[in-house]
């Protein structure tokens, strides 16, 4: 009974494990019902897309449609091939959904309270977890021992590898005004300088989007599960509980990418006049922080199903030339232009460096610093990053080497060849 | 260093992690399970490092290391076939375990030796973790004006060796027959 109290009153185990207890269930219970009204939601939205009704059975409007898929996927049978990798296969629907609810702690969902808990590398960290899940979803495949998983697994590897490199190279960014990589401290330096980096970073924020959408395998980049091709994807042969396991992820990973999306770019749960309708530090302040940051979180997400219906599923080369020839070389670009800049902003004094509490924070002088930096992104920015994919992408569909070494001019004249042609 | 209450059990509880990763990752027979094991290992350390107050290195590590590196490995095994080994029943150690044991005792013994003659080199061992108000917050801005003020040079020259890997890779993946297939 000593031990029970001393480990109790222990300041590590009350400040990291006792204390956040509360916001870890209540985040947990509400991210995995979110996730499966996600998929009514999708069902519902996409129902609307094409002129039908959706799932109307279960429930009024069948709203209790996600009860009822939960219920039958938790009694099916377990299925594992004959000839799979036993062990392998049931860790790797493990992997994605652990990778992708560890992100969850560090999401700032509110002020306080509300985020589980902030961290110095909270950007980082997601990241860094978040690669991890890929594992999940190639060792699923290869382990169903089955060419169809397999296929997709490999496709979506090489996706997922490719486009996080586009996605990180898309937040230096905005961190380059922010100056931490903390979650909160990047709503913070947003709410510090009253404006969402949105409009400092419009490149930045296209960047990320079409990233996002490809990360967690949404289409139009979704060929890891493309149904016309290769059945399900990674998941084919996978049924029941662990296919459970991997939706959940998925969906998971949709509301974090939006999650990440709003915090980094629409200033997470910060609204203009929100101190107006509250007292800062109050409950519903918070309650009004989260239900702000929500609203946001669903535009995005709205917007990823819109655009399954929106644009056809691209080819793999198309798909790989897009993240390496397009979102890299745009990412870096943005990062060049954004610290000239800021250099330049520094030069002439429209930003300065305001030390709060919580560090220092870059606050640009209303009304003309503001101003510089908004032109200078959406005026200067835009046309160099469209110069720059222009001169990297002048030959690359010709996809052949040779010709390029030897140019020789066409004997006949070229109206004759379009002529034939 | 000084550990204290709550980092001894994270530091020996991660030691052991590692080490029983890392001789796991030996022994495997199955390639895929060795990159598991490998993935395990890679985190431990990962977890050290925030022992460390290296929070930018762990963070790092993960996403390198076992985004990265872990990831072409199985890519790697996935594309060429390993699992004859499994079925196979080959063994996995051959019959030099002695000279094995020798060697890792010599160099145990070496390292005793080292520490006992370095000893004086070493910071006191009750000396207090390094604690300065801000060291949590810049941990990110000191490792990147270290990287670019003080290790300016091998960063560059890293990130030209890297180049030239790239270039390396890309003139090997790209034949002569393919480019005529294109033609």
């Amino acid at each position: 009974m000593d031990l029970f109290w001393a480990v109790w009153n222990n300041p590590v185990v009350s400040e990291y494990i006792l204390r956040r207890l509360p916001t870890i269930v209540i985040v947990l219970f509400v991210i995995l019902t979110v996730a499966a009204y996600l998929v009514y939601a999708e069902r519902k939205i996409s129902a609307f897309i094409q002129a039908r009704l959706g799932p109307m059975r279960v429930g009024p409007y069948g709203l209790l449609q996600p009860l009822a898929d939960a219920l039958k996927l938790i009694s099916k049978e377990d299925i594992i091939p004959a000839r799979a990798e036993r062990s392998i296969f049931v860790i790797a629907p493990m992997i994605s959904v652990v990778a992708s609810l560890v992100v969850l702690a560090v999401i700032p969902f509110g002020p306080g309270r509300a985020t589980i808990t902030d961290i110095n590398i909270g950007l980082l960290f997601i990241l860094a977890v978040s690669s991890v899940g890929v594992l999940g979803i190639i060792l699923g495949g290869w382990a169903s021992n089955s060419k169809y998983p397999l296929l997709g697994a490999l496709r979506s590897s090489a996706q997922m590898v490719s486009y996080e490199v586009a996605i990180a190279l898309a937040l230096v960014g905005p961190l380059m005004f922010a100056k931490t990589l903390s979650m909160v401290g990047v709503i913070e330096a947003q709410m510090t300088d009253r404006i969402w980096y949105i409009f400092y970073q419009p490149v930045a924020f296209l960047i990320f989007l079409v990233g996002g959408l490809a990360e967690t395998n949404r289409a139009p980049f979704d060929l890891p599960e493309a149904e016309s091709e290769i059945v399900a994807g990674y998941h084919t042969e996978y049924s029941g509980f662990r296919w459970a396991l991997y939706f959940v992820a998925e969906y998971t990973n949709i509301v974090i990418s939006a999650a990440l999306a709003v915090t980094v770019f629409l200033g997470g749960w910060h609204f203009p006049g929100m101190t107006k309708l509250a007292e800062p530090g109050t409950w519903s302040y918070a309650l009004l922080a989260v239900l702000v940051f929500a609203v946001k979180v669903f535009a995005i997400v709205y917007c990823f199903i819109w655009f399954r219906w929106t644009f056809p599923r691209y080819r793999y080369d198309q798909l790989m030339s897009l993240g390496w020839k397009w979102l890299i070389p745009a990412g870096l670009a943005n990062i060049l232009m954004t610290g000239a800049i800021l250099v330049l902003a520094q030069h002439w004094g429209l930003v300065e460096t305001v030390r709060t509490d919580t560090g220092e924070r870059l606050v640009s002088v209303w009304p003309w610093g503001k101003l510089f930096l908004m032109a200078a992104s959406l005026l200067i920015g835009i046309p160099i990053v469209w110069l720059v994919l222009a001169v990297i992408n002048r030959r690359s569909t010709d996809f052949n080497l040779r010709v390029q070494r030897q140019i020789r001019l066409p004997e006949r004249g070229e109206e004759e060849i379009f002529a034939e042609v | 260093m000084e550990l204290k209450g709550a980092q001894i059990v994270f530091y020996y509880g991660l030691a052991f992690f590692v080490l029983i990763m890392a001789v796991s990752l030996i022994r495997a027979r199955s390639a895929v399970h060795a990159a598991l094991y490998l993935m395990g290992a890679l985190i431990g350390v990962a977890g050290l490092f925030v022992l460390l107050h290296a929070e930018f290195v762990a963070g790092a590590q993960i996403l390198i290391y076992v985004g990265g590196v872990v990831v072409l490995f199985i890519f790697v095994i996935m594309l060429v076939n390993v699992r004859e080994e499994i079925t196979e029943a080959t063994r996995l150690f051959t019959r030099q375990e002695a000279v094995a044991w020798a060697l890792v005792g010599a160099m145990l013994i070496a390292t005793i030796i080292a520490l006992r003659r370095e000893a004086h080199l070493l910071p006191p061992a009750h000396a207090p973790m390094e604690e300065t108000p801000l060291a949590l917050a810049e941990d990110t801005q000191r490792v990147g004006s270290a990287l670019y003020t003080r290790a300016a040079l091998p960063f560059e020259i890293a990130s030209l060796l890297l180049l030239v890997a790239i270039v390396g890779s890309v003139i090997l993946a790209r034949t002569r027959r393919q480019e005529e297939t294109f033609d």
